[in-house]
């Protein structure tokens, strides 16, 4: 009986899935390259009291140290704290801020996107509607009153960044969910008696989910970047050391010591870079119908 | 035949679409457009009978099938089985409804979710139906079941994901689960037509058994002749959403009434090469669902039309004892 035989080969399929998903990862550069960095990332943000060689928050007497002077290998800032210290701090934040929001962003997103797809009708007009008006709110600004009116802690901003993001994520869910609504494997469990609840989350979200995956990660970049322009503009949390708030502190001495503000800079760049990277490779992966270039 | 009393009663199904695109005109006179998917069907099914339901492509077969199993809830009309309305029941016990009517879908790739185990798949429902003490013993009644359905070793089975295995097996399955609450009517959407030629005959007996078993109803949409006359008791004909023809299976094949109930026999393909018949060809396509006029919906495309036909929907007419035509030429 052919089912007998087939038993047997299970183990192997297993596996070819893994080297399958594997090979995927390693012909796309651009995923290569996201998760290398993140891997960097998440590794300074966790062993950061380890790797620094002076105190961050420590403000020490070498005032405007300059590259290498008294073993500052950045150098200091005019308050003596040490960069390249400061900049492995920064990691935490922004990898904090990044997280959070994108965490709010898609929660949310998906929950109302997916009900707005499923259920369709009057419920999906309404909210395509809202999605709609909240598409057009310039996010920024209203970011910046927000934090303007209310206190400017990490918290915050994290909350707020994600809360102003959602639309997207739902946009993106809310037409995963008219596709999959009409599959048949909805239909039997339809079928089979299941509630429309059980139905959205247990085979509208899971089956929808990658495209919200990819865009969530290029949704981190953005954080990132908001949360930098926000202490750039001095609306940061002033208890917390971010690279946006040394790039502000940094700029009245641009001409004296430049190396307050360009590494933050770098930094920046570096991390935004990486989670762009990911996306996109993730995006690569992801969709079936996209073919490496190399003809893999 | 033996008059049966009817188990499943169909009263006058229908499901209507509102038709989209309106034309300018149509918006100012706020006139809607429907299109009659299924239009005004009744049957009658004795137990453990077996329906076919047979058509072209579009004339909503599996649209009537999916009003039956409420995967959609049809525009009037309602379905009594056992004398009880599934209108009443599906309001007061849904669980109940769904145990009592299955479908069993025509794709088999897409049936169950990517991303589950067969395992799972066949542990949710029973434990939703609150079936079974426990997870033990509804896995042991999983893997009873995937053995009866022939399916081993059902151990290994269980661990895989659908992408895994073959129509025919993901088929089986799904017939298997839809008997897990041991339904008392099926419907059974073109069940093997995307299966392979040959598994076909092994998928279906297996329906056949276990439905016989159950002594369940069975609707057996399809449009394989061949397969419908060698399943079904009964046949009904569909034309653009309404039963045109409707008897017994052989009375049917054998002595079809309408004209096009002729044409689309006579095109089946005979085992018999030597067998002489004539081939009657229907030119041209079904019209629109959308307003098909006031005459015979198949009268644009009969080869007997008559000027009668195209001025009224002819009346069913019972032809001979359980022989239904809605033709005005006869």
């Amino acid at each position: 009986m052919v089912t007998s035989k087939k038993g047997l080969y299970v183990g192997r399929n297993e596996n070819k899935k893994f080297n399958r998903t594997l090979l995927k990862i390693k012909s796309d550069t651009e995923l290569k390259f996201g998760l290398t960095g993140l891997t960097i990332l998440v590794f300074v943000a966790v062993f950061a009291s380890l790797l620094v060689p002076f105190d961050p928050y420590f403000f020490g007497p070498d005032i405007l140290n300059k590259l290498g002077e008294n073993q500052h290998i950045l150098g200091t800032n005019h308050l003596g704290q040490d960069i390249f210290s400061m900049i492995i701090y920064g990691v935490r934040t922004s990898l904090m801020v990044a997280v959070g929001s994108a965490l709010i962003s898609a929660v949310i997103g998906i929950l109302i996107g997916g009900i707005a797809g499923y259920f369709g009708g009057k419920i999906d007009l309404v909210i395509t509607e809202c999605i709609n008006a909240f598409m057009m709110v310039p996010t920024f600004f209203l970011i910046l009153l927000i934090i303007a009116l209310f206190d400017s802690s990490i918290t915050n901003v994290m909350i707020v960044i994600g809360l102003t993001t959602w639309p997207s994520n739902a946009k993106l869910i809310r037409a995963q969910a008219l596709s999959i609504r009409e599959r048949t494997y909805v239909k039997s469990a339809v079928a089979m008696g299941e509630t429309n609840l059980q139905i959205l989350f247990k085979y509208i979200i899971p089956n929808g989910i990658f495209p919200v995956l990819a865009n969530t990660t290029i949704g981190m970049s953005n954080a990132i970047l908001t949360e930098a322009s926000l202490s750039f503009l001095g609306l940061g949390d002033p208890n917390v050391i971010s690279w946006g708030q040394m790039i502000f502190m940094g700029k009245q001495y641009l001409t004296s010591a430049w190396w307050i503000s360009t590494f933050a800079g770098v930094a920046i760049v570096f991390t935004v870079t990486v989670f762009y990277l990911l996306g996109d490779g993730l995006n690569h992966v992801l969709d079936p119908k996209h073919k490496s270039r190399k003809g893999a | 035949m033996e008059a049966k009393k009817s188990f499943v009663k169909i009263n006058n199904i229908s499901m209507w679409y509102p038709q989209k695109n309106k034309t300018l005109s149509q918006v100012f006179k706020k006139e809607q457009q429907w299109v009659k998917a299924v239009d005004n069907v009744s049957l009658e099914l004795a137990k453990g009978e077996i329906l076919g339901v047979i058509g072209e492509s579009g004339c909503g077969k599996s649209t009537l099938g999916r009003a039956l199993a409420r995967l959609e809830n049809p525009t009037q009309g309602d379905v009594f089985i056992n004398d009880i309305s599934t209108q009443n029941l599906i309001k007061e016990d849904q669980r109940k409804f769904r145990r009592t009517v299955q479908i069993v879908f025509q794709n088999p790739f897409d049936t169950f979710t990517p991303r589950d185990t067969i395992e799972k798949i066949l542990m949710r429902p029973l434990k939703l139906h609150g079936i079974e003490k426990n997870d033990e013993e509804r896995r042991k009644k999983c893997i009873d079941l995937l053995e009866s359905g022939g399916l081993k070793p059902a151990e290994e089975i269980m661990k895989r994901y659908p992408h895994e295995l073959s129509g025919g097996q993901l088929q089986r399955i799904s017939i298997l689960r839809s008997m897990l609450f041991n339904p008392q009517f099926i419907i059974a959407d073109e069940p093997v037509s995307m299966l392979d030629v040959s598994v076909r005959a092994e998928i279906i007996n297996m329906l056949l058994t276990l439905s016989r078993e159950n002594d369940a109803t069975v609707v057996f949409i399809s449009h394989d002749i061949a397969l419908t006359r060698y399943i079904s008791d009964k046949i009904a004909v569909m034309y653009l959403g309404k039963v045109i023809e409707y008897g017994d299976c052989e009375t049917i094949i054998n002595r079809p009434q309408h004209p096009y109930t002729q044409a689309l026999i006579s095109n089946t393909a005979s085992i018999d090469p030597d067998e002489e018949r004539e081939i009657i060809k229907v030119e041209g396509e079904p019209p629109t669902p959308v307003n098909p006029g006031p005459g015979c919906y198949f009268a644009p495309r009969c080869f007997k039309a008559t000027e009668n036909c195209f001025k009224q929907y002819p009346e069913t007419v019972e032809f001979e004892s359980g022989h239904f035509v809605s033709c005005s030429e006869i």
